[in-house]
């Protein structure tokens, strides 16, 4: 009786993907994970990112960084590690040159904002108070691959409450995520320690500290020596912590999620839905392919007409325990 | 007129045309890409494209294949027995050309060095591939200057091929350098015997069908001269009378062999551009992997550039060798 209980086609088209992120209305979840989609110019002749729900920039901090010595990335299976360095332009080359081209595109901008001092997290989330296009900011206090580069703050759940409640304290108009590490051994006490600093909404997880040997030189691969694993190979321990923290954390405090980590098809999207993601953001596959965006929506569509549910917050956090 | 809806970069499908071994190690592939609503865009010598080393995948078109505990997992048997890697392969650009209405051919020459270029050289002809490109800057054609040498090593000579199809085609006369290690190693169809000497000759099917003589050089003398390609075309210099005003070099190859070959112009103030290999994430400009260090009038003397957008090609005397 596959008609009578399903949707027509036709209907695919109206399934409803909006969310809401703190406040900030999403035409879809899907958003893209920091430093994996620069500027947004980049990928303009691959795919239109005006599909996505928002764009999530590329870490900005005050002054512009070269970032780390080659090699920078090396493929692992299922996986990539990077040690790039939190290079980018810097705070002012950021406002003059790069956000005109993000106004653009017409999406919800949040500024992923990365500093070596709590000083240098306040600046720039100070200076993008005034920008209307910017409608949120995430700490990256989560990096692991900058030497005094914020994980200091992001594996301590005091120094996580303090520095998020110090940012909090400047951001007036611009929403206040947090980006958790998993490079802790509880994840639920760092998202609750930046719940208890005022943040808005908790976005997990950051790479997963790695380490790759050339076994011919005996010597590190990467030039930072270590890097950051992502891609499909850490999803489970994405799925799984984002659950956690749902749970845990973000469900009782009311908070939304924004998950990430190795999703790549529109199943491994309804996973972190499920999981309590209310947001979605794709890093890796998008080096392999931006087109992934619009099918990643196609499949969740599919998904919810063929379950009859209408929008696609009938699914977020509804997994099953016994 | 140049169609820009139809001219973007992107993703596009092609089928195996000729994937064949020509020489120890190394393929020649040549794909077809018929697609009804957008065209290849144009394309230059200089330029690359990231191939998709992985079979063809229906979850990529946002169908769901879900697990369940009575269906086995949703990975296909040949994804779980042939290792095929996350990431894209760049591969340079050999040749392309219209072979009928709306179909157009892309030659590459790879050679096996790892589990990608593997994947690949087991591809039957009618196989689909996912292309992405065409990327990276071209090499820059100097139509003031009457000669051109082009110096490829290995499995740098096929992006050399290209570059004397297009520099004869403005009328500069192209003259090849091409070293391998060994005969067996050198991917090319010799037609007579090369000059051991290193005086250039119609030796090669490739090149002189491109309106190129070729100079041959093995490391072990078992073909054409003896000794490294720079050797040759140094001595080329030296007896030919070319003035170094009158001459532009292109180069790829092995960094070693590229350094002395930029060494050589700088000396005798031949311009010179040299085509360098990274490792890449993306292609597109975003992960910032492929970094290269450029000289500029910054305080430390140079900065990143990215070897997949701002190169491959750059000129030798901005190139800072690690």
């Amino acid at each position: 009786m596959e008609t009578t209980n399903k949707r027509q086609s036709g209907d695919i088209e109206s399934i409803d993907l909006s969310v809401n992120i703190a406040g900030v209305e999403l035409d879809n979840p899907l958003m893209t994970a920091s430093g994996t989609c620069g500027y947004s110019d980049e990928y303009a002749d691959f795919v239109d990112l005006g599909e996505l729900g928002a764009f999530v920039t590329k870490s900005i901090s005050v002054a512009p960084r070269s970032g780390n010595e080659y090699p920078r990335i090396v493929e692992t299976r299922a996986g990539m590690m990077n040690a790039i360095g939190l290079a980018n332009v810097g705070l002012d080359v950021f406002i003059s040159e790069k956000l005109p081209k993000l106004q653009a595109m017409n999406l919800p901008v949040f500024v992923n904002i990365a500093g070596v001092t709590q000083a240098d997290y306040i600046q720039v989330a100070e200076a993008l108070e005034d920008i209307d296009i910017v409608r949120g900011v995430e700490l990256n206090i989560s990096c692991p691959n900058v030497k005094a580069g914020g994980i200091q703050f992001g594996v301590d759940p005091s120094a996580v409450e303090k520095i998020t409640a110090a940012v909090k304290k400047v951001t007036r108009k611009n929403k206040l995520i947090v980006k958790l590490s998993p490079n802790v051994s509880d994840i639920t006490a760092t998202a609750q320690a930046a719940v208890n600093g005022g943040a808005d909404a908790l976005s997990l997880i950051n790479t997963l500290t790695a380490m790759a040997i050339d076994i011919d030189t005996q010597r590190p691969i990467l030039a930072n020596k270590t890097g950051g694993l992502s891609g499909p190979a850490i999803r489970p321990v994405a799925v799984y912590m984002v659950h956690r923290v749902y749970t845990q954390v973000a469900k009782p405090a009311g908070i939304p999620i924004i998950g990430m980590g190795g999703i790549q098809y529109a199943s491994d999207a309804i996973e972190f839905l499920l999981a309590g993601a209310t947001g979605l953001a794709l890093g890796t596959s998008l080096f392999v392919d931006p087109r992934c965006i619009v099918e990643i929506k196609n499949g969740i569509r599919k998904y919810l007409a063929d379950r009859d549910k209408s929008s696609v917050q009938d699914i977020i956090g509804a997994l099953q325990i016994d | 007129m140049c169609d820009h809806g139809q001219s973007k970069r992107g993703v596009f499908s092609a089928a195996v045309a000729v994937n064949e071994q020509i020489c120890e190690d190394h393929f020649l592939l040549r794909l077809h890409i018929c697609d009804p609503v957008r065209k290849f865009p144009p394309s230059s010598a200089g330029q690359f494209v990231q191939l998709r080393c992985k079979s063809a995948d229906s979850r990529e078109a946002g169908h769901l294949v879900e697990a369940t505990a009575t269906t086995p997992p949703q990975f296909s048997l040949d994804e779980l027995t042939n290792h095929q890697p996350l990431l894209r392969r760049p591969l340079s650009l050999g040749g392309r050309r219209e072979i009928d209405p709306g179909t157009t051919e892309l030659e590459i020459i790879y050679r096996v060095v790892g589990t990608g270029t593997r994947w690949l050289a087991g591809l039957k002809s009618g196989a689909e591939l996912s292309v992405l490109g065409p990327l990276g800057n071209a090499f820059a054609i100097r139509t003031d200057k009457p000669k051109a040498a082009l110096i490829g090593g290995g499995v740098g000579i096929p992006p050399m091929l290209y570059a004397a199809e297009t520099l004869s085609e403005n009328n500069i006369e192209p003259i090849a350098f091409c070293g391998a290690q060994t005969s067996q190693l050198l991917p090319l169809t010799v037609d007579g015997a090369p000059d051991t000497g290193g005086a250039p000759s119609l030796c090669t099917r490739e090149f002189t069908e491109r309106g190129a003589k070729t100079v041959i050089t093995t490391d072990d003398g078992s073909l054409g001269f003896r000794g490294f390609v720079t050797q040759a075309f140094q001595q080329w210099c030296d007896d030919s009378g070319v003035a170094a005003g009158q001459l532009v070099v292109y180069s790829c190859g092995p960094e070693v062999m590229m350094r002395i070959v930029g060494d050589i112009c700088i000396d005798r103030g031949i311009e010179c551009y040299l085509s360098l290999e990274r490792h890449m994430g993306c292609g597109m400009g975003t992960c910032q992997s492929c970094v290269v260090k450029i000289r500029d009038n910054s305080e430390q003397g140079w900065s990143y550039k990215l070897c997949c957008s701002d190169g491959p090609a750059f000129p030798a005397e901005l190139i800072v060798w690690e």
